[in-house]
C-alpha cells in the first residue's frame, strides 16, 4: 500500500490529489449523462475540494455536489484510485453542516420514524400513500414528488412476526458460528417488505442455519446520502454496539439489502469516520446473503435442489451491489435454478439512488437515469424482475410497470416447490 | 468465488483484447481491473508502430524490431495478424477502419493544430488519411464547446510546413441549436445529442447554412454520435456534401468510448466477466504457478481462481509499475522483476524527449512469460524496452502481445489437455 492508497484509507478525500483530470469519470455518471446542471464528479469532486478545507470561504464552488445521486460509479471507473464518490458525499455533508437540512430530507431519512408511525396505522397510511391527492399535498407542502416511488406499509413488521415466531434474538450458548447467522433485515424489510425477511429466513433455514435477529435500527444509509451525519452516527453506533459481540465471537452478519450491508461493510468507515474494533469487527463479518450463500455453494454445502422456474428474468445489480465488489452473486445463483432465464440488465444504474428519487426537484433526473433500464425490462416481456436493493426495486417497479423482487424471493419460491421441510405453514406477513 | 479458464489484469486495449481472443477461443475469462484505463484517452487510430522514418506501419515494426530490448523483436511476427483480428472485431461491432500496414505513413492533423503520423484510422477518419487533391481543409468548431478550438488548430496547422497538405485551410464555429444555457457540454453529451436523429436534422442544417462555397474536407470534433455512430457519420456527410473526419480532441475520447465499449460487449456476449473498480490486493503461488488473484472488496476479499492469468496493467506511465522515493521500482500484482534504466538515468534535461524511464517494464520470454511463473503472460505497455508514445507504437504492442498470449495460451491448454 503506497501512502496515498493508505492516506484515502484514513480521509478519502487525500485521495483527490491523485486525480488525473482524464474525465473518465464524467463518462460514466449517470446524472451528468441527463442533466447540464451536475457538472459531474471531477468538477464537483477533485476540482472544488480544493476549495473546501478549514478556514477556506462558505462560498466554495460546490454546491451542485447535491445533484450527485452517490451510485459510486465514479469511484470504480477512475484509473487513478480517487475515492470521488465518497469525497463527493462528504462535500455534501459540509454543506449540510453549514447551513443545515431541510425538514423533508431530515423526515425522508428517518426510516425508523416513518415506520413507528405508519405501520400502525398501515391500512390508513397506505391509503394517503396511494391516494393522488394526499400525494400532490406531500409534494407541495414536504417536496416528496407525487410519483416518487413509494411502497406501502406492511400491518406487521417482520420483527412482530420474528417474536411471535418465537425467533431468536439473542445467542444461545451452544450456538455454532458456521451454521448459525445474524439476520440484518434493515428498515425497509422491517416496515415495509416482511415478506422477503421471511423468505430469507426460509431460504437461510433450509441450509441449516439458526437465524438471530438481535435489536437493529435503520442503518443510516439514507441519513448518509443527505449528509446528515450526525443522525446516521447515532444509527450507526447503536447498530454497532448490538452487532459487535456476535461479529467478535465469530457470527457472520447477513442483510437483503445490498445498501444496508454496504453501509455496515464500508460506509461507516469512508463517510462515518467509524473504524474502531466494533466497527471493523461488524464490517469484516457482513454479508451479503446472496454472497453468503454463493460461498456456501463454493464450499460444496448449499441445498441445490431447487426446482424449474421457467421463466425470463431481467435482473439489475444495483449501484450499491457494485460497490462490494463481489461480483454478481445472485446471478451465480439463478444460474443453479433450472429453467430460469436471468439476464443481467447491464445498465449504470436505476436512478432512485435511496431518497434521490422521491426529492420533488430530482424525480426527473431519477426517471431520465432509469428510462433504459426501465425500457429493457418492458421489453424483456418477464412477468418479474430482480434487484438486491430496495429503493432500486421500488423504482424499476413503478417506472417499468413490473413487478420486481430479490432475488432470494425467486430462490425461495423454487425451493417451495421443490418441497420445504419447514416446521410451520409459511404464511404471508401482510 | 469467481473461476475462470484465464484471468486477465486490466482493462486497457491490451487487456480488453486479450480477454476478447480468448472468449472468441471458447475460453472462460475474468477480466478484473482496478479502473478504466487508457481506451478513454485515445485518438481512435491505432498506432501500430511509427518511430521517425517509417514510411509505413509494417516499416515501422521492422525498424523498431531492430532496436534492442523492444517488444517488436519477439512481437513482430504476431502484429498482422493481430491488427487484422482486431480490426475484424471492431469491424463486427460498427466501427470499421480504412488503411492497412503497408499503406503508406500519412499525416493528419490534431484538434491543436498539430499533426500525427498515420495510416490506419476509423472510417470517420479515413477522409484525413487520404491525399488532399485540391480540396481545402474546413475545421469546424462548435460555440460553447470548450474541448476543440478550430481557429487555433487552423492557426498552428497554416504556421507549420505540410508538404503534401491541402492548398486552403480555414476554420469557423456554428452555434449549434439548444447549446445555448447549457454549462457542461462534454464530448460524449454532444455525441448522444447527435444520435437523436431531429437534433441532428437541425444542426447539421446550422452547420450547412455556415459552410462556405468549395471544395472542402471537414475536420470536425469527434462526437459523431456513439452507438449510432456509423449512421450519424454517414448521415453528416450526406446532408452536408461534404467529407468529413472526426477529431479527438481533450479527453475523454469518443472513439476511445467506442472502442472501449465494443470490447467490452464482445467479452460480455461470449460470456465472459468483466469487474473494473477493484484492485488486486493479494496473489496465491503454488509453485511456479498462480492459483488466484484477490481483488479488494467493501470488506474481506474477492477470490478469483483461474489456470493461466494475464497481466495489462500497463507500464510507468500507467497503473502496472510503480516508482517509490528511494529509486524502487515495483511491479504491483505478482511483484515481478523490472526491467529499468539505472537511477542516476531517471531524470531527463529535455521534457519533450522521450523519458528514459519510459522505457520500464517486466521482463519476458519469448512467451511474454516472465522469470519463474508460467501460467502467466505480460501484455501491453507493461512490456519493458519501448518509448510508445515517440515511437507510437502503443497500439501495436498491445494488439500483438494480447494475440501472442491467447495464443500461447491456447496452446498450453490444448497440451494439458
Amino acid at each position: 500500500m503506497t501512502f496515498h492508497d493508505a492516506a484515502a484509507r484514513e480521509f478519502p478525500p487525500f485521495s483527490t490529489d491523485l486525480c488525473i483530470k482524464c474525465n473518465v469519470c464524467t463518462t460514466v455518471c449517470p446524472v451528468a449523462r441527463v442533466t447540464d446542471d451536475f457538472p459531474g464528479p471531477k468538477y464537483v469532486g477533485p476540482q472544488a475540494q480544493r476549495f473546501r478545507g478549514p478556514g477556506v470561504g462558505r462560498d466554495a464552488p460546490d454546491d451542485t455536489v447535491d445533484l450527485c445521486s452517490g451510485c459510486g460509479i465514479c469511484t470504480r471507473a477512475c484509473p487513478a484510485g480517487v475515492l470521488i464518490a465518497e469525497t463527493n458525499n462528504r462535500a455534501r455533508a459540509a454543506i449540510v453542516e453549514d447551513r443545515g437540512s431541510s425538514l423533508r430530507n431530515r423526515l425522508i431519512s428517518d426510516t425508523d420514524l416513518i415506520a413507528r408511525l405508519g405501520v400502525p396505522l398501515a391500512p390508513l397510511a397506505n391509503i394517503g400513500l396511494r391516494n393522488g391527492l394526499a400525494r400532490r399535498l406531500g409534494e407541495k407542502l414536504l417536496g416528496i414528488h407525487r410519483r416518487g416511488p413509494l411502497t406501502t406499509f406492511a400491518r406487521r413488521t417482520f420483527t412482530s412476526w420474528w417474536k411471535r415466531r418465537g425467533g431468536a434474538t439473542s445467542l444461545p450458548v451452544t450456538a455454532d458460528p458456521e451454521r448459525t447467522v445474524v439476520y440484518f433485515h434493515g428498515c425497509a424489510v422491517n416496515a415495509f417488505e416482511p415478506d422477503l425477511g421471511r423468505d430469507a429466513v426460509e431460504v437461510l433455514e433450509r441450509n441449516g442455519f439458526t437465524v438471530i435477529v438481535p435489536r437493529q435500527e435503520c442503518c443510516g444509509l439514507p441519513f448518509i446520502s443527505n449528509g446528515l451525519y450526525d443522525q446516521a452516527r447515532t444509527k450507526a453506533r447503536r447498530n454497532l454496539s448490538s452487532l459487535a459481540a456476535f461479529a467478535r465471537a465469530g457470527y457472520r452478519i447477513v442483510g437483503t439489502s445490498t445498501s444496508c450491508t454496504h453501509a455496515l461493510k464500508a460506509e461507516y468507515r469512508d463517510m462515518l469516520d467509524l473504524s474502531d474494533a466494533d466497527a471493523t469487527a461488524v464490517a469484516d463479518a457482513t454479508w451479503d446473503i446472496c454472497e453468503l450463500l454463493l460461498d456456501l455453494h463454493d464450499r460444496g454445502e448449499l441445498d441445490t435442489g431447487f426446482a424449474p422456474m421457467d421463466e425470463p428474468l431481467p435482473y439489475h445489480p444495483p449501484c450499491q451491489l457494485k460497490s462490494h465488489g463481489i461480483g454478481t452473486p445472485a446471478m451465480d445463483l439463478f444460474s443453479l435454478v433450472p429453467g430460469l432465464r436471468a439476464v443481467d440488465s447491464d445498465h449504470d444504474c436505476c436512478g432512485a439512488a435511496g431518497t434521490y428519487g422521491l426529492k420533488v426537484e430530482r424525480w426527473q433526473i431519477a426517471q431520465d437515469v432509469g428510462a433504459p433500464l426501465f425500457a429493457a425490462v418492458r421489453a424483456s416481456g418477464a412477468v418479474r424482475a430482480a434487484c438486491d436493493s430496495e429503493t432500486c426495486r421500488w423504482q424499476i417497479e413503478q417506472s417499468s410497470g413490473v413487478p420486481t423482487v430479490h432475488p432470494i424471493t425467486i430462490l425461495a419460491e423454487s425451493y417451495r416447490r421443490a418441497g420445504t421441510a419447514v416446521e410451520e405453514p409459511w404464511r404471508r406477513i401482510v | 468465488m469467481p473461476r475462470a479458464d484465464v484471468v486477465v489484469i486490466g482493462a486497457g486495449l491490451a487487456g480488453l483484447s486479450c480477454a476478447a481472443e480468448l472468449a472468441e477461443r471458447g475460453i472462460r475469462v475474468y477480466l478484473a481491473a482496478k479502473g478504466m484505463a487508457t481506451t478513454h484517452w485515445m485518438h481512435g487510430g491505432l498506432d501500430v508502430a511509427a518511430p521517425d522514418g517509417a514510411r509505413s506501419f509494417r516499416d515501422g515494426i521492422r525498424l523498431l524490431a531492430a532496436k534492442r530490448g523492444h517488444p517488436y523483436r519477439t512481437l513482430a511476427t504476431a502484429a498482422a495478424p493481430a491488427v487484422s483480428t482486431h480490426l475484424a472485431r471492431m469491424a463486427s461491432a460498427g466501427l470499421e477502419h480504412v488503411g492497412s500496414l503497408d499503406d503508406p505513413m500519412r499525416h493528419v492533423p490534431t484538434a491543436i493544430g498539430s499533426r500525427r503520423p498515420a495510416a490506419m484510422v476509423p472510417s470517420a477518419q479515413a477522409a484525413a488519411l487520404e491525399p488532399w487533391a485540391g480540396d481545402g481543409l474546413l475545421l469546424i468548431g462548435f460555440k460553447r464547446y470548450r474541448d476543440a478550438w478550430a481557429p487555433y488548430a487552423a492557426r498552428n496547422l497554416e504556421h507549420a510546413r505540410w508538404r503534401g497538405g491541402p492548398p486552403k485551410i480555414r476554420a469557423i464555429e456554428v452555434e449549434l441549436p439548444g447549446l445555448n444555457g447549457l454549462h457542461n457540454i462534454a464530448p460524449q453529451i454532444l455525441a448522444r445529442m447527435f444520435e437523436d436523429a431531429a437534433w441532428r436534422a437541425r444542426a447539421l442544417s446550422a452547420i450547412a447554412d455556415a459552410l462556405p462555397a468549395g471544395a472542402w474536407r471537414i475536420g470536425m470534433p469527434a462526437v459523431l454520435g456513439l452507438d449510432a455512430h456509423a449512421e450519424v457519420h454517414a448521415d453528416a456527410e450526406r446532408t452536408l456534401g461534404h467529407r468529413i473526419f472526426e477529431m479527438a480532441s481533450l479527453p475523454p475520447s469518443v472513439p476511445g468510448l467506442r472502442l472501449f465499449e465494443a470490447l467490452r460487449r464482445r467479452i460480455l456476449t461470449l460470456g465472459g466477466r468483466i469487474q473494473i473498480g477493484f484492485d488486486v490486493v493479494r496473489v496465491e503461488r503454488s509453485g511456479h504457478r498462480i492459483t488466484a488473484i484477490h481483488t479488494e472488496a467493501a470488506s474481506r476479499t474477492l477470490r478469483i481462481a483461474g489456470d493461466a492469468f494475464v497481466l495489462a496493467t500497463g507500464g510507468i506511465g500507467g497503473a502496472g509499475i510503480r516508482a517509490s522515493h528511494d529509486g524502487t521500482l515495483t511491479e504491483r500484482v505478482f511483484d515481478l522483476p523490472i526491467v529499468a534504466p539505472p537511477r542516476e538515468r531517471w531524470f531527463s534535461d529535455d521534457p519533450l524527449r522521450p523519458h528514459p524511464l519510459e522505457t520500464a517494464g517486466i521482463e519476458v520470454d519469448a512467451n511474454l512469460a516472465p522469470p519463474e511463473l508460467e501460467n502467466v503472460r505480460v501484455i501491453g505497455s507493461a512490456l519493458p524496452g519501448m518509448h510508445y508514445l515517440d515511437e507510437r507504437c502503443g497500439d501495436g504492442v498491445a494488439l500483438a502481445s494480447a494475440h501472442l498470449a491467447a495464443h500461447s495460451i491456447a496452446r498450453a491448454r490444448t497440451v494439458t489437455a
